[in-house]
């Protein structure tokens, strides 16, 4: 059995919770789901629509806010009560700051951040990316179970989970937790200054550069957004300009992203706007100057003018 | 007898009062870690000789202002044996009045008085009247009432020729010389006036290397200056010798770009602080908030410095105190995780350095084959625009026979490290560096980035590490001297100098000869040469893009936009990028282009020549 760690905060689940369901489902074998927190119940009916066997849900006082003690305290016991073969996490930040505590308190083996899993020999082999991704090592768990694994967030597709027929049942687990044994005392959690938009979560972005020529002209990048479902972004020149608010510059002191999809419109490509998007995966610029250093990072290149390529490319996509 | 008497009173007290007041400063000075040096004497001597006898800093930014001052200078050194030789009289221990020399030196005076007179004269209206800003928003009363000091002394000097000696009105007036050369004494330890004492020693003892930053020592657990306390000896020396000139403030591109950093007040800060014994107040509350990360490390401030003052290493030392307790910028953690893990300011990887020495075909340097090393840089090994400019560098070596190479894997020098106080990174950078190009052998570098000269040049030197570093445009210059371009047109350019190109190697001369021989029809901007206007880039600040007040390069660009020229040369990666990026935003047609691809362009339009032959 898989037991699936999943997190939430004031009773909102975390997104990335579903992505390790997924990778526990893709896993095979059953899976139970654990909750954990004074709110737990409040995502649980969300969890039992998952294909799973059983959703569990550990509410106590000591969880009212998260600490590595608490969270540790109870999954140990959860972990002792339920024999799992293997826990899965997502690998969010609280997940790092928990995950080694609770591997050392079981003595297990613990592998962090993969982003796949094998069948090998009987067990399982998990693939983790190294050295920036350049490189991919296959690790084998060693030692007995349960072996603790974190996955990657976007390494499994949250929409990818498998649904149950009906409502898979939810039990409420008993934990015995000694408060004195907590020894962080967790001030009430805030948030920094949140920007308006955040553009690190987009999965596609448009982004337009000194080639859109004037602020009346956004509304052609506008409609590729759309049409793509992306978030409009740009290169500094057009926020110094005040054509779109600087929470939409991406760079170097802007905001960096990694999307799946990044359309660079008439962005010439300077190395502070380069580095604040590199990590996207696919990358498609347009711009009429075959020289832009875009093109050398760029996956797809069309040299031409934008207000040709664009309109006709939100036509097709649209049509 | 009684006028003996009295005066050996007044000197008493006002005497007294002088060296009580010089020795409570002395203490402060003798108090901090002596960080005073007198390496490279003779250049040490020879500056004295310029900036102190002969005023050159003084005057060359202002120069009537400047000789206005050094005027009134070269009264007070004149007069020391007069005024000695009368108080020696007057307070009856020798009379040396009456010999023939004294009668010599007497009129020879004259003149002296006359031009320190109308120095005076000329400043007091200047500061009383004009009031131009570098001297502050209000009228300093103490400096004004010093002026008028220094006018009754010169007046009274020669009224005395005109009275007949031992009558009522002469010693009344010798009185009055008396008096106010007493009372002069004592407010000068608490006024600005303190430079007369404190600037020559201060000249001195200044480093012979703009931005001169030593090392910390982490054997004994040395994080900079975070306090008062920290100071070092030259610092609280030069924040006593301050004269409020106002040169560094006028030259700073960040106070000329509405931010709130001035160095004069950092300066003043400073000597308030340690003047009210505040040995625990942290330099961060000391001066303004935020200032501390406005600096781009130009060095304006401490070259224009007629006084020997070195902000930079105030500056970065305070920021080392920051750095070291985790209170950099945000956008300075990016810049350090990347040089830390990946070896570069962009966070690149070095796939991509690799694809640039592949394409460019360099080859890896091996002593035995190779002349020169080409230290890539981080915009070297990775910004697109630059490596434009390094291609055009190689083309022109390669034409003129030189054998080149580069390591395999570089760092970077760590300059954005020592500039915003990382002296942690900096030297775990500095030493894998150092230990590199000993491994291979290395003799000679030749850069095209202006901060890894300085590094490796200047800052590497620390180490122990003598390597001789040149930059491409120095390379290029002489290269190319044998040759008379014929048959092309010229065009009209101006050149922005990199600081760390003009200000601090003084390479003013290579870039402007360059232009010149291969079309270039030079039209100076504002700020130029030896004391060129940042680009905004230096510091770090090339990673902070959200900037107070206007961006620095912005109002640089306007000065080059200012020229009328069609194309901005400049020979900095850095500057380029700022340039560039102000071009962009202004939606001008200038072109931005580096010095090294300007020249390759004009020597593959020569008829009849392949790319960079001789």
């Amino acid at each position: 059995m898989i037991l699936v760690v999943a997190e939430q905060l004031d009773g909102r689940l975390n997104r990335a919770s579903w992505e390790a369901i997924a990778a526990a489902q893709q896993t095979g074998g059953p899976v139970k789901v654990v909750v954990l927190g004074a709110q737990a119940g409040a995502v649980a009916a969300d969890l039992a629509a998952a294909d799973v066997a059983e959703v569990l849900v550990a509410e106590h006082p000591s969880l009212e806010r998260y600490t590595a003690d608490g969270y540790v305290l109870a999954l140990a016991q959860i972990a002792g009560a339920e024999q799992p073969e293997l826990v899965a996490l997502p690998h969010t930040y609280q997940t790092r700051d928990f995950a080694p505590k609770l591997a050392a308190r079981l003595d297990r083996a613990l592998i962090t951040d993969c982003i796949g899993v094998r069948p090998h020999d009987g067990g399982r082999v998990f693939v983790r990316a190294m050295f920036q991704g350049k490189l991919y090592a296959d690790v084998l768990p060693a030692g007995p179970a349960p072996h603790i694994v974190t996955f990657q967030i976007g390494a499994y597709r949250a929409d990818a989970v498998a649904r149950g027929s009906s409502a898979a049942p939810t039990r409420a687990l008993s934990l015995t937790i000694d408060a004195s044994a907590v020894r962080q005392k967790p001030e009430a959690p805030f948030k920094e200054a949140k920007q308006a938009v955040d553009l690190s979560q987009a999965e596609r972005i448009v982004a337009v550069g000194r080639g859109i020529k004037g602020q009346e002209h956004l509304a052609v990048a506008e409609k590729l957004a759309a049409a793509l479902g992306a978030e409009l972004a740009a290169s500094r020149p057009i926020c110094d300009a005040g054509w779109l608010p600087m929470d939409r510059q991406v760079g170097s002191s802007g905001q960096t992203v990694a999307p799946k999809l990044y359309v660079a419109l008439g962005i010439s490509g300077a190395i502070q706007h380069l580095v604040g998007m590199k990590g996207s995966s696919t990358i498609v610029a347009i711009n009429k100057d075959p020289d832009a250093p875009m093109f050398e990072v760029a996956d797809y290149g069309i040299v031409g003018d934008l207000f040709e390529i664009v309109p006709a490319l939100t036509k097709a996509l649209n049509g | 007898m009684i006028e003996i008497l009295a005066l050996w009173l007044l000197l008493l007290i006002f005497g007294g009062s002088f060296v009580a007041q010089v020795a409570r400063r002395v203490r402060l000075v003798a108090a901090a870690p002596n960080n005073f040096s007198l390496d490279l004497l003779g250049f040490r001597i020879r500056r004295f000789v310029t900036d102190v006898v002969f005023q050159r800093k003084t005057i060359v930014e202002r120069p009537f202002v400047g000789l206005a001052h050094a005027f009134v200078f070269w009264g007070f050194v004149a007069f020391a044996g007069f005024t000695a030789t009368e108080f020696l009289k007057g307070l009856g221990i020798v009379d040396l009045t009456g010999t023939a020399w004294f009668h010599a030196y007497r009129l020879a005076l004259a003149p002296f008085a006359v031009a320190a007179l109308a120095g005076i004269v000329f400043l007091v209206i200047r500061r009383g009247i004009v009031r131009p800003v570098a001297l502050g928003t209000h009228v300093s009363i103490e400096s004004i009432v010093i002026g008028l000091f220094i006018a009754i002394l010169m007046v009274t000097f020669l009224l005395d020729f005109r009275l007949e000696e031992g009558t009522p009105a002469a010693r009344v007036n010798w009185w009055a010389h008396a008096c106010v050369i007493l009372a002069f004494l004592s407010l000068i330890p608490a006024s600005k006036h303190l430079h007369l004492v404190l600037s020559p020693v201060t000249v001195f003892l200044k480093s012979p290397v703009l931005g001169t930053v030593p090392n910390l020592d982490f054997e004994k657990e040395e994080v900079g200056t975070e306090a008062i306390k920290d100071l070092k000896s030259k610092q609280v020396l030069d924040a006593l010798t301050c004269v409020e000139c106002g040169r560094c403030q006028v030259n700073c591109p960040a106070w000329e770009s509405d931010k709130a950093l001035n160095p004069k007040t950092l300066i003043l800060q400073t000597k308030d602080a340690l003047l009210a014994g505040s040995r625990d107040a942290k330099m961060v509350d000391v001066f303004d908030p935020g200032v501390l990360w406005q600096c781009t490390t130009c060095g304006a401030c401490e070259n224009q410095c007629p006084v020997g003052i070195e902000h930079l290493p105030l500056i970065i030392g305070a920021r080392r105190g920051l750095v070291s307790n985790g209170e950099a910028p945000d956008y300075l953690g990016n810049v350090y995780n990347h040089m830390e893990r990946r070896g570069n300011i962009w966070g690149l990887g070095y796939d991509q350095r690799q694809k640039f020495v592949e394409s460019a075909g360099l080859e890896i340097f091996a002593a035995a084959k190779h002349e020169w090393l080409i230290w890539l840089g981080c915009a070297g090994a990775f910004e697109a625009d630059f490596q434009k400019s390094l291609r055009s560098l190689f083309a022109i070596l390669s034409a003129h026979g030189v054998r080149f190479g580069v390591l395999a894997k570089e760092r970077c020098t760590g300059d954005v490290a020592k500039r915003t106080g990382n002296e942690y990174l900096f030297q775990e950078l500095a030493t894998q560096n150092i230990a590199d190009l000993k491994a291979a052998g290395v003799t000679k570098i030749l850069t095209s980035c202006p901060h890894c000269l300085k590094t490796i040049g200047d800052d590497y030197r620390r180490f122990g590490y003598e390597v001789q570093v040149v930059h491409s445009a120095v390379m290029v210059a002489e290269l190319t001297r044998a040759l008379r371009a014929t048959d092309i047109e010229s065009e009209v350019v101006t050149f922005h100098d990199p600081c760390y190109l003009g200000r601090y190697a003084g390479r003013t001369g290579e870039p402007r000869e360059l232009l010149g021989r291969f079309g270039g029809e030079l039209t100076e901007p504002a700020r130029n040469r030896e004391n060129p206007f940042c680009c905004g880039a230096g510091g770090g600040l090339l990673f902070e893009e959200k900037e107070k007040g206007t961006r620095i390069s912005d109002v640089r660009f306007g000065q080059l936009r200012a020229t009328g020229a069609g194309t901005i040369v400049t020979a900095c990666p850095f500057c380029s990028i700022m340039l560039k990026g102000s071009q962009a935003s202004a939606q001008s047609e200038i072109q931005v282009v580096d010095l090294m691809t300007f020249v390759n362009g004009r020597l593959q339009r020569m008829p009849g020549r392949t790319p960079g032959s001789p």
